[in-house]
């Protein structure tokens, strides 16, 4: 029997409409993300809104709202640390990463057994049977913003994402625009964790964003076309899941890992002639 | 409104993060609307950290520094969107998704401002940049696929598109061949004067100081020694280091 005909069409709607804004939303981030080579970024906000959700469920507190918390708190670091230490985003985001990844394991040990073999686990796995109408308003919302604020701001992201030092010389104040994509990775990370889960969230948001730069020089078609692919990698994931009973975050880190794979070979910017 | 003196420095210093001894020292100078100043020295001498430390990208440590009439520390967004500036060796990785007609129409972008849209006369000024320095063929091709020649005209054209009132060039013809190079220092001379530009332009190798040049600084170990105009400032024992060097 398929899970097609097991599930409502209501749950099935809520699902799939889940599964597109996540793979939109992270996608769309994940754009700026890898263009300023800050992949790290991904799976150090995903730790952070790891440590903040065990937090949260080991206090009895919302856990989405602590794993907000978590994540827009590293953004808020993350900047200043690295302008005051001199050093790479890169290093920082490593002593970062080890950082929330020690701070969730530790808080994990104090979440009562009954939870911890149920939320915690989804919230490291992903758990898109358990979505809710309010987390796909959460969703649109969040898609909608951002798109917004791409929109608004194209002058000032596209000439950042092309050399931060131009821009700066342009008379374009980069600092905001930096702390802003920081602050809005952090938001779509903890917005989405529930859908693809802590661990595997950073592969929905480098994956369809570095399959998208395989195909184009233009970055305004790398802003369309990574959504769509993050769109194609999150639903062909989630059918897997559907039909080998996968983890969906698991599938889609797969499906989109294939993707990218197959993205570099058929990439026209390594052709020759 | 006009500002005669379009830069006035006293006393600059600069000194980079953890070291001791001031990469730009006691930097005091003024300069005129519509000068063409050419500034010169050895390597290391300051001159990049000069012209980056007038647009405040460096920011100086002690000192002042007054810019059209606002202190650059303070202005330096508001300033830095009348500066043209086109740094020196500037590279791209070859995969970059940006389009030459990206990257010039970018050299709007702080004047255009917060919020606004791209209008017929940016597109126009895009056009008329590219058509200037030569390179309308290029205006689709990917940046990343230049040669350095190539890239450094489309850095030329950004500021043009740009219309400053304020031009710092950091030995900005560097990878051009000899004809080329000739060929964009009238052009560059004489948009100058038809724009009522003030430039300043570092310069290696001191055959190749533009005519229209009417002043000249010399820098070494980020201090002045010497300005004034080229018959000044250009004497037999610099021109023969000079050839040496280049």
């Amino acid at each position: 029997m398929s899970i097609f005909t097991i599930l409502p069409l209501k749950t099935l709607i809520i699902i799939l409409s889940g599964t597109c804004l996540a793979g939109v939303v992270c996608s769309l981030i994940g754009t700026f993300i890898v263009r300023m080579k800050l992949t790290s970024l991904g799976f150090c906000m995903s730790h952070a809104a790891f440590a903040g959700s065990a937090l949260g469920l080991a206090l009895d507190l919302p856990p989405l709202w602590i794993a907000l918390a978590f994540s827009i708190l590293v953004a808020f670091i993350l900047g200043p640390l690295t302008d005051q230490s001199r050093l790479q985003p890169e290093i920082i985001l490593g002593i970062l990463f080890s950082l929330t990844m020690a701070l969730g394991l530790t808080f994990l040990n104090f979440i009562p057994d009954s939870a911890m073999s149920t939320t915690a686990m989804s919230i490291l796995w992903g758990s898109i049977l358990g979505i809710s109408y309010l987390d796909i308003l959460r969703l649109a919302i969040l898609t909608f913003s951002i798109i917004i604020l791409v929109t608004l701001f194209f002058k000032e992201f596209h000439a950042i994402m092309f050399d931060c030092k131009m821009a700066e010389a342009s008379g374009i104040p980069t600092k905001p625009f930096y702390y802003l994509i920081l602050f809005l990775t952090g938001i779509t990370v903890a917005v989405s964790l529930k859908l693809v889960g802590g661990l595997l969230i950073f592969a929905l948001i480098v994956n369809p964003a570095s399959a998208a730069y395989q195909f184009f020089y233009d970055f305004k078609k790398i802003l369309l076309f990574s959504p769509l692919f993050g769109i194609l990698f999150s639903l062909t994931g989630l059918l897997l899941s559907f039909f080998l009973d996968f983890p969906v975050g698991s599938s889609i880190a797969i499906v989109s890992s294939v993707g990218f794979g197959i993205a570099v070979i058929l990439s026209p910017k390594r052709r020759k002639g | 409104m006009k500002h005669l003196n379009i830069i006035e420095t006293y006393k600059a210093n600069t000194v980079y993060e953890g070291e001791k001894i001031p990469a730009l020292f006691d930097i005091t100078f003024s300069i005129n609307q519509g000068d063409f100043v050419c500034i010169i020295g050895p390597n290391g001498a300051g001159k990049t950290t000069l012209l980056e430390t007038l647009n405040g990208l460096l920011p100086h440590t002690s000192g002042q520094i007054i810019i059209m009439g606002y202190d650059i520390q303070k202005n330096g967004v508001y300033l830095r969107k009348q500066i043209g500036y086109v740094p020196q060796e500037f590279t791209v990785d070859p995969l970059s998704p940006f389009l030459v007609k990206d990257i010039v129409l970018m050299g709007r972008y702080g004047r255009v401002g917060l919020l606004k849209k791209i209008s017929q006369k940016d597109y126009n000024l895009l056009e008329e940049s590219l058509r200037f320095m030569g390179i309308e063929d290029l205006k689709c091709r990917p940046i990343g696929k230049l040669s350095g020649g190539q890239l450094q005209k489309v850095m030329l054209a950004r500021v043009l598109a740009k219309q400053p009132a304020l031009l710092l060039l950091d030995e900005p013809f560097s990878n051009l061949d000899f004809r080329t190079t000739h060929q964009a220092i009238k052009l560059f001379s004489r948009t100058h004067d038809e724009k009522g530009w003030t430039t300043l332009m570092v310069m290696h190798d001191l055959n190749m100081i533009p005519e229209r040049c009417n002043r000249i600084i010399h820098l070494e170990e980020g201090r002045i020694t010497k300005d004034g105009s080229p018959d000044q400032v250009l004497t037999e024992e610099l021109l023969t280091i000079g050839t040496r060097e280049g």
